[in-house]
C-alpha cells in the first residue's frame, strides 16, 4: 500500500513549523495552520481518492502521480482556477508570479530522493505522518488495546484488595 | 557542490540536530537528521535556523564609536585598545570596577574563556543572563538536591504516570519536548498544568490549575497540605533519602485547599485532585521554566517543587524528575562553565579555599579572587551609580532582555568603556565603545549542553561572514593582549580539553569523543570510557550527606500588586515563532511574517469594562514606562490579568527587584494600567 499524509487533529500544537517547512521547500506555503481556541487545524491538499479537481481540470493537468500523489502539470494548467472551486477544502491557490493554480505537490523533488515530505519530516508531534495509514490505524489499534489490558488489570487489583 | 553538515540548532535548550544543508560553502536550507534527542523534529525556529546567517545586517568588522558614530577599525587596533583601557581600569579603580557578562548563546570554551579572563583580572565579577531564567532553580535545586541541573533525561518523560508543569508552556517554547509529553500521555500518563494563561499546553491537560499570577508557593504548599493529610507520600523515601519532613507538615499545616483557593484562585475541589492525582501516580516528573522561576521568590518557588516531588519519592527512579527547562542553547553549560559570580567551573565555591587553589594551579597563577562577584542586575546597578566602569558583554542584549529597560540604558550609558560582542548590532551594542563581530554557531566548532545535562558537539558548516570570528578566538586574542598567563590556545578543542581538567563533571567529555558521538554525553562523566549519565540521585543527593533536604518555604505576595492605579496584574510570555530579543529570529522572513507584531492579552470582561475591541491599539502602563502594541481579547486569561510576549521589548514595563537568594528580578509579575488608544 502506498503512503498517504494523515492529519491528527488531537496532536498538532500550532507551531506552524509545517508552514515555515513548506516555505523552505517551496517558495510559498501549501499548507495553513488555523487555530481555535482549543485545537488547531493543519490543512493542505488531502491528496483525495476520488478527487473533484482531477475529475473537473478541462485540460487534465491534473493527474495522480506514482506514489498516489495529485498534482498539477503546470504546463498543463490554463489557470482557470475550476480545481479551487470544487476542492472541498479550497486548496488549489493562485501562484503570485506564475499566475497559475499551485497547491502541495507531497514534496515531489524530496520524494524523488526517497525523502518524506518536509511537513511530516519537521512536525514535532507527529500531528503530521507520512505512513502506511493501515498499518498507522493498527499501530494505534494495538496501543488502545494495551490500555484497555492495562485498565482491566487496575480494576482487579483494586477489586482483590478492598475485596 | 551541495553538501549536508551536521548542525546543533542556535535557539532553545532542547539540543536539536540537523544537517545544514550547503551549496558552494553557502547555507541553503536545513534537512532533518534522524539521529539527535529530537528525532529528525523541528520546530520552526529550528527549521528557519540558517535564515539570519547571511544577513545584510551581520557584523563584519570590528567597529569603535568616535565622535561621527561607529568606525571601522581592524582586530589588532580593536583588541590592543580594548586591552589597554580594561588594564587602565583596573589600574585606576580596581578589578571589581570591571564586569563582564558572558553568554548562554555561546559555547562552552567560550563561557569558559570568558569567565577565566575576569577571574585571572582579579573579579568575580562574571555573570550571564541564567541570572533572568533559571538562577532561582540554581540555587533552589542546589539547597535541596544538591545539583542545579535536570535530574532524569527526556527518555524519562514517557515513562512517567503524571506530568506537573508549572509556569512552563512546551508546545511554544519547547514544542520537540512535546513529543515526548504528548507519548507519556499515549501511555496513560495524566497532565497536570498550573498556568495563569491557558496554553497551547493546556490544550493536552487533563487538570489545568489557573492560578493568580504571584501565588505559586501557595498553591505547591496546599498541594502538599492535602498529600500530607491523605497520608499519600512515599514514607518509605522520606526516611531513607531525606531530611525535614516534619518541618513541612508543620509548615504546609495552614495551606489548606480552601485558603489557597482564596489567594491563588484556583478552586479547592481542584487543588485536591491535582494533589492526589499527583501523588498516587507512582511516577511521576515535575516540569518547570520562566512562569516559576522570574518572582521575588523564585527560589523558594523552586524549593517548594523539589519539596513536592521528593515527598511523592519521584526523584532518582526511572520516569521521575525534576525538569527545570532551559531556555536557551547553552544556558546549562554557561552555568556548568561558571559564568556565574560565586563558582569556579564545576559549581566549586569561590570561597573554597582548596578548591580556588586547584583551579588556580591548572590556570598557572598563585590564587584567584575568592570574593563572590557581583550578578548581572547588580552590575547594572553599580554601573549606574558609577562604581562599575567597565562592562564587557558577549553576546547579550541586556537593553531588551533586562527588566526595567529606562534604567538598564542609563547604567549601560554610565560606563567608562562598554565593549559588545555580538552577530548583531544589537540595542546594547548601539550604546558601546567598542563592538567586535563574532561568528554566529553554524561558522564555528565547540559544545553545547542541553537542557538534560547533554553535552554535544557543535561542527562547523560554513564560513564567519567579512572579519568576523568565533568568540573563543577573540577572547584568545583578548587573553594574549591583557597578558594572562597559559591564553596560548591554538584551536578550540585545547579549550575543551582544559576543561576536562577544571570542571570534575566533564572530566571525560573530551573533544574526540563528542566528534565521534553525535548524540554527546550527559554529565556528570568522570572518565574517557563511563558512558555518562542519564539519570541523577539514584542512590544518593549530591548533598554532603547524601540526604535531599526538605525546605519548607513560606508565601510571600508579589513586590507590586494591583491598586487604584495600576489596577491590573502584568505577566510576560513566549511564543513559539520569535526568540528573545528578536535579534536572529526576526531576522527570518518566514518567522517575521508569521509572528509579526507585539499584543497583549486581555480577558472578555476586562476588555468591555475599557470598551477596547479586539485588535485595537491599546497602550499599558506601569510605574517604569509605557508600552503599546493590539489588543487580543481572549478567554485564555483571567479577569485583571493582562499577559504579553516579551521580545518586542516589553521589559520596558517589568520590574527590577530582585529575589533576594537568587538574584532574580520578579519579570513575571507588575502592576499596570490600560489605556485605549482606538484605531487599528
Ligand atoms: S508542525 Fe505539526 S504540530 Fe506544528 S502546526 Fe504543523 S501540524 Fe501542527
Ligand atoms: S486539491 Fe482538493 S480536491 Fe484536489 S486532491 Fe487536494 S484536497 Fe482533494
Ligand atoms: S525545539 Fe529548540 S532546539 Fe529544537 S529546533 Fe526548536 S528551538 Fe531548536
Amino acid at each position: 500500500m502506498e503512503k498517504k499524509l494523515f492529519i491528527n487533529l488531537g496532536r498538532c500544537i500550532a507551531c506552524r513549523a509545517c508552514e515555515v517547512a513548506c516555505e523552505k521547500e517551496h517558495g510559498i506555503s501549501f499548507i495553513t495552520v488555523y487555530e481555535f481556541r482549543d485545537i488547531a487545524v493543519p490543512l493542505n491538499c488531502r491528496h483525495c481518492e476520488k478527487a473533484p479537481c482531477i475529475e473537473v481540470c478541462p485540460t487534465k493537468a491534473i493527474y495522480r502521480d506514482e506514489d498516489g500523489a495529485v498534482v498539477i502539470d503546470e504546463s498543463k494548467c490554463i489557470g482557470c482556477y475550476m480545481c479551487s472551486a470544487v476542492c472541498p477544502y479550497a486548496i488549489p491557490i493562485v501562484d503570485p508570479i506564475k499566475e497559475l493554480a499551485v497547491k502541495c505537490d507531497l514534496c515531489a523533488e524530496r520524494r524523488k530522493e526517497g525523502r518524506d515530505p518536509l511537513c511530516a519530516a519537521v512536525c514535532p508531534t507527529d500531528a503530521i505522518i507520512y505512513a502506511d495509514l493501515n498499518e498507522l490505524m493498527e499501530e494505534k489499534r494495538r496501543r488502545k488495546a494495551e490500555r484497555i489490558v492495562e485498565a482491566q488489570r487496575k480494576a482487579v487489583e483494586t477489586l482483590a484488595y478492598f475485596g | 557542490m551541495e553538501e549536508f553538515k551536521i548542525g546543533l540548532c542556535p535557539y532553545c535548550g532542547m539540543g536539536c540536530r540537523f544537517y545544514i544543508k550547503t551549496l558552494n560553502g553557502q547555507p541553503i536550507g536545513i534537512e532533518p537528521y534522524p539521529g539527535g534527542v529530537n528525532e529528525g523534529k523541528l520546530c520552526p525556529k529550528g527549521v528557519a535556523a540558517v535564515d539570519f546567517l547571511r544577513h545584510k545586517d551581520r557584523l563584519k568588522k570590528p567597529l569603535k564609536r568616535t565622535e561621527n558614530g561607529f568606525v571601522e577599525i581592524s582586530w589588532e587596533q580593536a583588541i590592543k585598545e580594548i586591552a589597554e583601557k580594561l588594564l587602565e581600569i583596573r589600574e585606576k579603580y580596581g578589578p571589581d570596577t570591571l564586569g563582564f557578562f558572558s553568554s548562554a548563546r555561546c559555547s562552552n570554551e567560550e563561557n569558559y574563556l570568558l569567565q577565566k579572563i575576569a577571574r585571572l583580572l582579579g573579579t568575580n565579577n562574571v555573570d550571564h543572563c541564567a541570572r533572568l531564567c533559571h538562577a532561582s532553580t540554581v540555587v533552589g535545586l542546589a539547597q535541596t538536591v544538591g545539583a542545579a541541573a535536570q535530574s532524569g533525561s527526556y527518555t524519562d518523560i514517557p515513562k512517567a504516570k503524571v506530568l506537573l508543569i508549572w509556569g512552563y508552556n512546551p508546545s511554544e517554547t519547547h514544542p520537540v519536548l512535546m513529543r515526548y509529553i504528548l507519548r507519556a500521555r499515549d501511555n496513560g500518563a495524566k497532565i497536570i498544568v498550573v498556568d495563569p494563561r491557558k496554553t497551547r499546553t493546556v490544550w493536552f491537560a487533563d487538570m489545568h490549575l489557573q492560578l493568580k499570577p504571584g501565588t505559586d508557593i501557595v498553591l505547591a504548599n496546599a498541594m502538599m497540605h492535602v498529600i500530607i493529610e491523605e497520608r499519600l507520600y512515599d514514607r518509605e523515601f522520606i526516611m531513607n533519602r531525606t531530611k525535614g519532613f516534619e518541618k513541612l507538615i508543620a509548615a504546609v499545616q495552614k495551606y489548606t485547599p480552601e485558603y489557597a483557593e482564596e489567594i491563588t484562585g484556583v478552586p479547592a475541589k481542584l487543588i485536591r485532585e491535582a494533589a492526589i492525582t499527583f501523588a498516587t501516580a507512582g511516577r511521576g516528573i515535575v516540569m518547570w521554566a520562566m512562569g516559576l522561576t522570574q518572582h521575588v521568590t523564585g527560589a523558594a518557588n523552586v524549593k517548594a517543587l523539589a519539596d513536592l516531588a521528593l515527598i511523592c519519592g519521584y526523584v532518582g527512579r526511572e520516569g521521575t524528575g525534576l525538569f527545570p527547562m532551559r531556555g536557551q542553547n547553552n544556558v546549562q553549560g554557561a552555568c556548568d562553565m561558571a559564568a556565574l559570580p560565586n563558582v569556579f567551573p564545576g559549581y566549586q565555591k569561590v570561597t573554597d579555599d582548596e578548591k580556588r587553589k586547584h583551579v588556580a594551579e591548572i590556570w598557572g597563577v598563585e590564587d584567584l579572587p575568592s570574593k563572590p562577584g557581583l550578578t548581572i542586575p547588580e552590575m547594572i546597578d553599580a554601573a549606574a551609580k558609577g562604581e562599575l566602569k567597565a562592562l564587557y558583554i558577549m553576546g547579550e542584549n541586556p537593553v531588551m532582555s533586562d527588566p526595567n529597560t529606562k534604567h538598564v540604558i542609563e547604567a549601560l550609558k554610565n560606563l567608562e568603556l562598554l565593549v559588545v560582542q555580538d552577530i548583531f548590532l544589537t540595542e546594547t551594542a548601539e550604546l558601546a565603545h567598542y563592538v567586535l563581530p563574532a561568528a554566529a554557531y553554524a561558522e564555528k566548532e565547540g559544545s553545547f549542553t542541553a537542557s538534560e545535562r547533554r553535552v554535544q558537539w557543535n561542527f562547523k558548516a560554513i564560513e564567519p561572514p567579512g572579519e568576523a570570528k568565533p568568540d573563543w578566538e577573540i577572547l584568545t586574542m583578548l587573553g594574549k593582549a591583557l597578558g594572562l598567563p597559559k591564553f596560548d590556545y591554538s584551536d578550540v578543542e585545547d579549550i575543551t580539553r582544559e576543561i576536562t581538567l577544571v570542571a570534575p563533571q566533564y572530566r571525560g567529555i573530551t573533544p574526540e569523543r563528542l566528534k565521534r558521538e553525535v548524540m554527546g554525553v550527559q554529565w556528570p562523566c568522570p572518565s574517557e570510557d563511563h558512558p555518562g549519565t542519564p539519570r541523577l540521585h539514584v542512590e544518593r543527593f549530591a548533598t554532603p550527606d547524601g540526604k535531599a533536604n526538605i525546605i519548607p518555604v513560606e508565601f510571600k505576595p508579589p513586590a507590586e500588586e494591583p491598586d487604584e492605579e495600576y489596577p491590573f496584574i502584568l505577566t510576560t510570555f513566549r511564543i513559539v515563532g520569535q526568540y528573545h530579543t528578536l535579534t536572529m529570529s526576526n531576522r527570518s522572513e518566514s518567522l517575521k511574517k508569521r509572528w509579526s507584531s507585539p499584543y497583549a492579552q486581555i480577558s472578555p470582561e476586562d476588555a468591555k469594562k475599557l470598551g477596547i475591541q479586539d485588535g485595537e491599539m491599546i497602550r499599558i502602563v506601569t510605574r517604569r514606562g509605557s508600552y503599546t502594541c493590539r489588543a487580543v481579547v481572549t478567554e485564555d486569561v483571567s479577569e485583571g490579568v493582562i499577559a504579553v510576549p516579551w521580545h518586542w521589548g516589553a521589559n520596558i514595563l517589568t520590574n527590577d527587584v530582585l529575589d533576594p537568594e537568587a538574584k532574580i528580578p520578579e519579570l513575571k509579575v507588575a502592576a499596570c494600567r490600560v489605556e485605549k488608544i482606538g484605531g487599528c
